[in-house]
């Protein structure tokens, strides 16, 4: 495992017309850590994903609540966590969509387990999900996308 | 998120500008649900100017899809940055929706 080459963090409230701040931020801290525009456009939509489903689930619909988001960029990988306060995350009720029914709603967390290469969810908390994503340098080694380890904490 | 509606023939073309996250979904749901149920039945969404998509986003352009075509009509996507298209092509609305490059191609071809 190799050491963070650089870390930042961000913190936003809870309510919608604050996640394009939050895109402007993640898009700088992805710039500074050398990845690519692609990559930089699908993180986007991954952790917008998941605060949206911490505004939307985990504090229904209430603002002024916390979403802490964090960057570590390491030589082979990128690590983000999204992590909020509310009502936990169940990871034994999420049901894979069904994508030729064409759903207009369901489809963040299966975009962003499309973008990332390793999903975790830690809910062993008292209050609250974290969500840690990890995405793989180009040309490095990559766990299986698609997977969610529910319920293990997260990597560091 | 400003959204434009302009008229050609019977097409109306529906150009939102800026971001279509979860802030912007509901108005851009509600503007194309208004659309249809006032008897437009041929939408053309010009994403020229669109630079982000999530699934909120793409579910206001499906719940409209889906309401047109209910109704006799369609919706149809125009302009699409690589960015906004890579995002459909994770999903299968990229087959279920008919997409054109531009927007004079996309009146031209469904005049």
């Amino acid at each position: 495992m190799s050491g963070a080459a650089a870390s930042g963090s961000f913190t936003m409230s809870s309510e919608a017309e604050h996640l394009g701040r939050l895109r402007r931020w993640l898009r700088a801290e992805l710039e500074g850590l050398g990845v690519d525009r692609p990559t930089q456009a699908a993180l986007l939509v991954a952790v917008g994903e998941l605060c949206t489903n911490s505004i939307r689930h985990a504090y229904e619909g209430h603002g002024g609540q916390p979403i802490n988001v964090s960057v570590q960029g390491h030589e082979d990988r990128l690590v983000i966590e999204v992590e909020d306060f509310g009502r936990s995350f169940d990871p034994t009720r999420y049901v894979e969509p069904d994508l030729d029914a064409l759903p207009d709603h369901g489809v963040g967390l299966h975009l962003v387990r499309r973008i990332a290469d390793s999903v975790s969810v830690d809910v062993r908390r008292e209050r609250g999900t974290r969500w840690t994503l990890v995405k793989y340098r180009p040309g490095r080694a990559t766990a299986s996308p698609g997977s969610v380890d529910a319920g293990a904490a997260p990597a560091s | 998120m400003d959204i434009d509606v302009t008229r050609a023939q019977d097409i109306t073309v529906v150009m939102p500008r800026g971001d279509l996250d979860m802030a912007a979904a509901d108005q851009m749901r509600r503007t194309l649900t208004e659309l249809v149920d006032k008897g437009d039945r041929k939408l053309l969404i010009d994403l020229e100017l669109v630079g982000y998509i999530d699934s909120s986003g793409m579910g206001a352009l499906v719940a409209a899809m889906k309401h047109a075509r209910n109704t006799g009509g369609d919706l149809r996507l125009c302009a699409l940055q690589d960015d906004v298209r890579a995002i459909f092509e994770m999903t299968r609305l990229i087959k279920a929706v008919t997409i054109h490059p531009t927007r004079p191609e996309a009146l031209g071809a469904w005049a």
